[in-house]
């Protein structure tokens, strides 16, 4: 299933955070939205949810969660198991092993019983992305997963979303700010600004982020042959 | 990089509550035993209840009526538990089980650890019905229907402010949690200035309005206690049933609708739930505040978190916890009775404390939290 966005236009108050836009995400690619501060990613994303919410493939990592979440680790994690359709199922013993899998994969195996409110803030992030991949959707979008995590969680994450890439066939829409990070993992970069989308592109450049993020970059290359910027 | 047997200090320190949490056949909450316990309790308490009163029965006669042996009791025994005790009783076992129920699904829901019933006003515009009933005069039984006019003014003024609520906090659209608590805790103070001001307009009435508020078992009859527990039995089992989607809610919307969960629906279901809920125990028994905040609370300590779970947990810890201050209200100052919503105060707020002081120094010695 492709992600079909035409003329999307979003209100907050006076406020537009989109206007008119329109782009064809295409699956089996990792998608990445770059763009400085309230240029209407998020609101990108969750317009997405809204639009394909009811076709059951797609899940959703959120930029942080607010409010007390009294469940412990593998309660939350489960929650990508559940299905709204059964008023009775409980977690099956295949869903469990779906959860705990989840829960390895993101180094929180240990933690299973610990409450997920008294977890820090990289923790409960990586608990997000394990109950993202517990639902083990066709399509899982991110708001800046990598926010809190440390190098090491952030470089475990990107490499789980490239290995269900590639081997699952699985396809992201990841909202990014660490341009170098984005550059490494993204196949296709949307860049936004002001609630538009700017370009289009399978490649980034020095000028294009130079405009979209009104500053001056530098561009080099690392040993895979990817491009690195720095800013000026 | 991904090398497993490399370990950060993070799992270094966490490798301890590992070992701690134990082997994960272990896993769990252990829900089924303590659910049995608090049966047995409520069982228990709920006898006791039945012994206590102007004249006292002996609890073995009180068990034998329980099981359907009346044989061993005189008529009048009969009479006092089947037509005043045993209804008052199931009253109170209803009016506590009900409101820590709804307290628990309005703090998952509006996820805030501070919600209560009280909150969305509900209470406020069931008293408020109750106290224009008792000013015009109707607080007598209502011929035709053996209701008094002050149970049937609590249950159109918690309807009334249902729909008000429900009105404004959909004005956008959706529901939303903030604008919903706004929305109730505006009309909340409203309902509540309207029967200050009529109290002050009505000096006759203010006593029995006052009183009315403060709230009681002791009005329990058979006819009312049917109709609640019809209420009660159909509702706190739907929202058993839909419980789980309160967990899903904790995601954020977008992450609840992936997984088929919407936040709107979902809210408006709890809350029209609630409010029936709501206006039925405020009908039979005035405003009963704490339950509803604390009991809830009080289940987390038993390590229950799953919102199915801790809502039929907290269904029976408020039942038991009801039954038991019912107790204490009516014998502590005998031949009178203490307001039961000071009472669950009283003896709530203390035991609370002590939970919290207690889990403090735990988690302290522990090094978490």
């Amino acid at each position: 299933m492709n992600i079909e966005m035409e003329k999307v236009t979003v209100r907050y108050g006076l406020r537009k955070a989109l206007k008119g836009v329109s782009h064809t995400f295409e699956e089996g690619k990792i998608h990445v939205l770059l763009g400085p501060n309230g240029c209407g990613k998020t609101t990108l994303l969750k317009k997405i949810v809204d639009r394909y919410h009811a076709s059951g493939e797609l899940a959703y990592v959120p930029q942080e969660v607010y409010g007390n979440v009294a469940l412990t680790v593998f309660d939350t994690v489960a929650l990508g198991r559940y299905d709204s359709s059964k008023f009775f199922a409980g977690v099956s013993d295949e869903d469990r092993a779906l959860v705990q899998k989840a829960i390895d994969e993101m180094e929180m195996t240990g933690m299973e019983e610990r409450i997920f409110d008294t977890l820090s803030g990289g923790e409960k992030q990586r608990v997000m992305i394990a109950r993202a991949l517990a639902q083990d959707a066709p399509w899982t979008l991110l708001d800046e997963p990598s926010s809190s995590l440390d190098v090491r969680h952030s470089m475990l994450t990107m490499n789980k979303i490239r290995e269900l890439k590639s081997r699952g066939g699985k396809s992201f829409i990841l909202v990014l700010h660490d341009i170098n990070m984005a550059s490494s993992i993204g196949d296709e970069f949307v860049l936004m600004k002001d609630g538009q989308i700017m370009y289009e592109t399978e490649r980034l450049s020095a000028d294009m982020l130079g405009k979209v993020f009104d500053t001056e970059f530098g561009e080099g290359s690392s040993s895979e042959g990817h491009s690195l910027f720095y800013t000026v | 990089m991904s090398n497993p047997g490399n370990m950060t200090d993070k799992e270094k320190t966490s490798a301890p509550q590992a070992a701690h949490s134990g082997a994960r056949a272990l896993r769990g909450d252990a829900f089924y035993p303590k659910l049995l316990a608090a049966a047995v309790l409520l069982f228990l308490a709920a006898a006791v209840a039945c012994c206590l009163g102007s004249s006292s029965i002996p609890f073995h006669k009180v068990v034998s009526y329980f099981i359907g042996k009346t044989e061993s009791l005189s008529s009048s025994e009969i009479l006092i538990i089947g037509r005043i005790r045993l209804p008052r009783t199931i009253t109170s076992l209803l009016v506590g089980g009900a409101l820590a129920s709804v307290g628990c699904i309005m703090q998952g829901v509006f996820r805030n650890p501070m919600a209560d019933p009280s909150v969305l006003g509900i209470s406020s515009g069931s008293a408020l019905g109750a106290a224009i009933m008792i000013v015009l005069g109707f607080n007598g039984v209502i011929i035709g229907t053996g209701f008094t006019g002050a149970y049937i003014g609590a249950i159109a003024g918690a309807l009334v402010t249902w729909l008000a609520v429900f009105y404004i906090a959909r004005s956008s659209g959706e529901y939303d949690t903030t604008s919903t608590l706004i929305a109730g805790i505006a009309i909340s103070s409203i309902m509540s200035a309207l029967i200050t001001v009529l109290m002050t307009l009505h000096h006759e009435s203010m006593e029995r309005i006052y009183m009315w508020m403060l709230g009681t078992f002791s009005s329990a009859t058979v006819q009312k206690t049917w109709v609640l527990f019809a209420v009660v039995g159909v509702l706190v089992p739907v929202l058993v049933l839909i419980a789980p989607r309160i967990d899903v809610l904790k995601l954020g919307r977008e992450a609840a609708l992936s997984l088929g969960v919407n936040q709107s629906r979902t809210l408006g279901i709890v809350l029209c739930i609630s409010s029936v809920l709501l206006a039925f125990c405020v009908a039979n028994s005035g405003i009963i505040g704490f339950v509803g905040l604390i009991i809830p609370h009080i289940v987390e300590y038993f390590r229950i978190h799953r919102m199915r779970r801790k809502l039929i947990m907290s269904f029976m810890t408020g039942a038991i916890f009801m039954v038991v201050c019912d107790c204490i209200a009516k014998t502590v100052v005998s031949p009178g009775e203490m307001a039961i919503g000071a009472m669950t105060s009283l003896i709530g707020a203390p035991y609370f404390l002590i939970l919290l002081i207690k889990s403090r120094v735990t988690a302290g010695r522990k090094g978490i939290r």
